[in-house]
């Protein structure tokens, strides 16, 4: 009975504190209608920030406190959502979710940056850990009764913000509809970034609050998977509702107790179990859960947009890419090339992800995880030979491939049935299951029927990591890194031509149908169930290839290789580079699987043998971590990617042959001096980049026409969006629409004339019976 | 026997009755009018009607089967298509393929005979009057024929009932008259369609029978004749007006 009181005084604390966290999420979601990945690692911060102040500069608690709760977290907040969300608008729903997953990552990059990881934090209770109160025999710090007042007083405060204050009100009006907030007279821009500056006080003080809690520890990678906890609980209330969310966070912290207090200490995955069970509980509502209202178009017009390219094309790129890839390998070390190997493996993965949010609008957080899967099953299944000789047999892949297929449909069946951030959730819960539980499973089981004792995650003696041998088919074996190189590229090559294929079929066509607006698509009959679960498993298979070939070049693997935030971070550089186009997921897939990770040891390996100016070259370093997070959060200015703008520009060099003919010139040139050694490869590699985006400035520089030209490619009404708003660009609106001089013409984004969609409000404008009337009746 | 029955719909948004024991019915062959000042209900009923709405009270039953609790996907495939009145073209796609793929989709129902969906596109584009915009993207075209295109992306799933919901807005007098017959043609080959248009002229040309949609309830239902003359009808409007 004591024990029971215990644990459940501190299961309703961790409650507490988790439905602080999740009614700050709930928050933002509604009043901007953006869902925030980064609300655990603003949580994050702020306890960092908290620890700097308390620890570093010695002040007392209760400065520190004000200082991070009255100013650090509502600043933070407020200048996210004017710097950052509020260009968020009618962009699809990826983008969004790419921008809170690239600012989740940056703030990560930048504590790391800040506070060496390696170094142990600790930050202690308020009061100390000695002051303590009993309650019925149970002891209770005063730091965990401090946190559940907190959360008592937050759900009352809450409470009566919405139904007291006006714009508290006015806040809940917006969830359904941001017009009503016009018509009460409140500014929507002012409500949201109030909504942040709150959402992240929330998140900051659930930071505070929750180390001392848990343990002491300070560790930037939990505190931002906080957001994990959050949305379990958040989910409880469908993401809508404040008062499910705190059932649903007490739920989840007196489970999370429970699993603490009544599993025998031997059961070693209980530990796992339980940073697990958010995800685990997740599953279960997401499961429960009523189907979601069809969306129609959430937008009239969103500003990505995609053009098909057609198969030759496509079968031209291939074989360039190809020759490229044969030409660089001649440039290359043995190591350089298992580097190159490793990133078009990314590529292949990336390729998962074009099909999925590029074609058909889903997402998948996880795309590494699958590949794990995948690696597991060959693992386990597919090796032949032992020690050097041993290689992966072509049986072993597929197997592995088909069952992350299917892994793929049982994950995403729950949430498939509801909006696309649904599955986006799932798949990121998912991800974080397997790196927690099933990936950290380096013991040995017995198997009862066969007699036989494995493990999933281990290559024996209880180390925690996978020897991964090439493949070999008949004649051809991958233990030859070029084999390996190119193999991969025409790998990637296929699937690539495969997907341009898919998109000018009728699968394709349905697919984009399908993105563009479901409630069209299944009004004509269409199921998306079926659909949704064909893409997802199809996806979750190239996602697997991709995975296996991975592990293969990498040769052994351990469980950081599939980590959550690999995943995210190879998504937001697709994304970047350009979702809808294979060529964007062969630059995002090179750019996460290698790109990053040299440019960061080239500055390190610059800093340490430069010692004068060390300190540039290592917060060169650092900066280099945190710009993948940076260009993320850029992707809200242009949501189509860059692969295809700089296509585009080149595109404009036809016209003039001879600047193309220079800019080839230079190039074999440099490699020539390259290949005879005369030219370090990477110099090779920056000057290249830097011909190839200077190239169509040169080209537009003999052409001054040409911008003028493009311009007036750009259909009227989407003039301004995607350019500055100039007077230029005003002058060429108002000759188009007859405008004589210079007009007060709206210049707002969202001001775009759109006669149709203008119907359906609440005001009863009665339509001109009496018009018709008098001719009618024939 | 009616193409299309809705038996004493209700529907309520929180405290808001959008609708109130609603009935109405469509027969094949014929077009029937639903009328009604914005904020009336219509839009709502076709929600109901294809599923994508669930009624808090009433049946909707087509071809004499009960579809209350079916599936919009099920529905369109007994049959039902619609427009939207709030545009929801797919944005990605040019007017061809808007068309086509509706034919995609409805050859992969798997029952049935495929249709040719080439062929079909061709016709129906033909039948529509959108040849000379079958290239262009559907973001890039005036706000009257992009409903016209949805008419025709209606079409080509071949169906027996046709919900059109304001598809003359926007269009321009020459486009309407055209536009009327294209209706007209449509019901003698044996469609059911029910219209909701704030076009008078039109509606009262094309329309069978005529149903008032007021404030949620059926306010009055007969020839367009009657209902012109229908005092309760005329202060409705003129109330809304005032
Ligand atoms: N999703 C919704 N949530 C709340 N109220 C709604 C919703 N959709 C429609 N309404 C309300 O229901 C009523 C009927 O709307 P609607 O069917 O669009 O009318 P109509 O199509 O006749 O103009 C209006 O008062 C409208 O504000
Ligand atoms: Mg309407």
């Amino acid at each position: 009975m004591h024990l029971f009181l215990t644990y459940t005084i501190f299961g309703l604390v961790l409650g507490g504190v988790y439905a602080i966290a999740a009614s700050g999420l709930v928050l933002t979601y509604n009043t901007s209608g953006i869902f925030n990945f980064a609300h655990g690692a603003e949580a994050m911060l702020g306890a960092f920030v908290y620890w700097e102040l308390r620890y570093g500069w010695g002040l007392p608690a209760p400065v520190a406190l004000i200082l991070v709760l009255g100013v650090f977290g509502p600043l933070m907040g407020g200048v996210l959502y004017l710097v950052i969300m509020r260009g968020l608008r009618e962009t699809a729903e990826v983008t969004k979710v790419v921008v809170t997953v690239a600012l989740m990552l940056g703030m990560l990059y930048l504590s790391e940056w800040f506070w060496n990881p390696q170094k142990d934090r600790t930050v202690v209770q308020f009061f100390g850990i000695t002051s303590q109160v009993k309650i019925f025999g149970a002891e209770v710090s005063t730091h965990e009764i401090i946190a559940l007042g907190c959360a008592v007083l937050i759900g009352l405060g809450l409470r009566m913000f919405f139904y007291r204050f006006r714009i508290g009100v006015a806040m809940r009006g917006a969830v359904d509809d941001p017009g009503l907030l016009q018509l009460n007279g409140h500014n929507p821009e002012r409500v949201a970034a109030l909504s942040w500056a709150m959402g992240s006080f929330l998140a900051v003080l659930a930071g505070v609050l929750l180390p001392p809690i848990s343990g002491g520890a300070l560790q930037a990678n939990a505190l931002t998977l906080l957001v994990l906890d959050a949305f379990a609980a958040a989910v409880f209330g469908r993401l809508r509702s404040i008062p499910r969310t705190f059932v649903g966070a007490l739920i989840l912290g007196l489970a999370a107790s429970y699993v603490l207090a009544y599993f025998p200490k031997t059961w070693q995955w209980a530990s796992n179990f339980r940073v697990s069970l958010p995800m685990i509980v997740l599953f279960v509502v997401l499961i429960v859960l009523p189907q979601d209202r069809l969306r129609g178009a959430t937008v009239a017009r969103t500003r990505e947009r995609a053009h098909v390219p057609s198969m030759r094309s496509a079968l031209i790129a291939a074989v360039g890419l190809l020759a490229v890839v044969i030409l660089l390998r001649q440039l290359m070390n043995d190591s350089d090339i298992t580097t190159l190997t490793v990133g078009m493996t990314f590529a292949v993965i990336a390729l998962s992800l074009t099909l999925l949010s590029g074609y058909a609008g889903e997402m998948n957080l996880a795309a590494v995880s699958f590949g794990a899967i995948a690696t597991m099953i060959a693992f386990h299944i597919g090796i032949t030979g032992h020690g050097l000789a041993s290689r992966m047999t072509l049986w072993g892949i597929v197997v592995g491939v088909a069952i992350t297929a299917l892994v793929g449909a049982v994950v995403s069946l729950p949430a498939l049935r509801l909006r696309g951030l649904y599955l986006g959730l799932a798949t990121m819960a998912f991800g974080v299951f397997l790196t927690d539980m099933v990936l950290m499973d380096s013991n040995l089981h017995k198997l009862p029927l066969f007699h036989t004792k494995f493990s999933l995650f281990s290559a024996g003696a209880g180390i925690n990591s996978l020897v991964i041998p090439p493949l070999k088919v008949g004649p051809l074996d991958l233990h030859d890194g070029t084999s390996f190189l190119v193999t991969s590229t025409i790998v990637f090559a296929v699937i690539g031509i495969g997907l341009v294929a898919l998109r000018n079929s009728s699968y394709g066509r349905r697919l984009t149908a399908m993105k563009d607006s479901p409630a069209a698509s299944a009004t004509l009959g269409q199921s998306l169930l079926r659909l949704k679960l064909s893409v997802f498993m199809l996806s979750a298979a190239i996602a697997g290839l991709g995975g296996v070939m991975m592990s293969m070049a990498l040769g052994s693997v351990t469980p950081d290789n599939f980590s959550i935030f690999l995943s995210l971070s190879l998504l937001m550089l697709t994304v970047v580079a350009g979702i809808s186009y294979v060529s964007g997921a062969l630059a995002g897939g090179l750019l996460s699987g290698v790109g990053f990770s040299l440019i960061v040891t080239t500055f390190h390996n610059l800093a340490s043998n430069h010692g004068s100016v060390h300190g540039l070259f290592s917060f060169l370093a650092s900066f280099a971590t945190v710009s993948p997070a940076l260009i993320g959060i850029g992707v809200g200015r242009n949501p189509s990617g860059w692969v295809h703008d700089m296509i585009g520009n080149f595109r404009t060099l036809r016209t003039r042959p001879w600047v193309l003919a220079g800019g080839a010139v230079v190039e074999v040139l440099l490699y020539v001096l390259s290949l005879t050694k005369v030219l370090g490869h990477w110099w090779f590699a920056i000057l290249t980049f830097v011909v190839l985006s200077l190239l169509p400035m040169v080209g537009q520089m003999a052409d001054p026409e040409g911008r003028r030209r493009r311009a007036a490619e750009v259909p009227l009404e989407m003039v301004g969006i995607d350019s500055p708003y100039d007077d230029d660009l005003r002058l060429t609106l108002d000759r188009a629409l007859g405008i004589e001089e210079l007009a007060p013409v709206p210049t707002s984004r969202g001001d775009r004339p759109r006669t149709a969609a203008a119907g359906g409000g609440n005001g009863r404008v009665a339509p001109p019976l009496s018009a018709g009337v008098g001719d009618a009746g024939a | 026997m009616p193409a299309l029955e809705v038996h004493e719909v209700s529907v309520r948004f929180g405290g808001t009755r959008a609708l109130q024991d609603v009935n109405i019915t469509v027969e094949p062959g014929s077009v029937t009018g639903l009328i009604g000042p914005n904020g009336a209900g219509k839009t709502t009923l076709f929600n109901v009607v294809t599923g994508l709405l669930s009624p808090s009270g009433g049946r909707v039953r087509l071809h004499d089967r009960d579809v209350t609790g079916a599936t919009p996907a099920r529905r369109a495939r007994m049959g039902l298509a619609r427009t939207f009145q709030r545009l929801e073209l797919f944005t990605s796609l040019s007017v061809r393929d808007n068309i086509r793929v509706a034919g995609d989709i409805r050859n992969g129902w798997g029952r049935g005979h495929r249709i040719n969906v080439a062929k079909e596109t061709e016709r129906v584009l033909e039948l529509t009057g959108l040849g000379d915009i079958a290239g262009r993207d559907v973001a890039d075209i005036p706000t009257g024929r992009a409903r016209v295109v949805e008419v025709a992306r209606a079409l080509m799933t071949q169906p027996t009932v046709l919900l059109l919901d304001e598809p003359a807005a926007g269009q321009t007098e020459q486009e309407t008259e055209t536009f009327g017959q294209l209706l007209g043609r449509l019901a003698a080959d044996g469609l059911a369609i029910c219209l909701v248009e704030h076009d008078m002229a039109l509606v009262m040309r094309v329309s069978g029978i005529l149903h008032v949609l007021d404030y949620g309830q059926i306010l009055a239902v007969g020839r367009p004749e009657q209902i012109q003359n229908d005092p309760a009808v005329i202060a409705a409007y003129l109330g809304g007006a005032a």
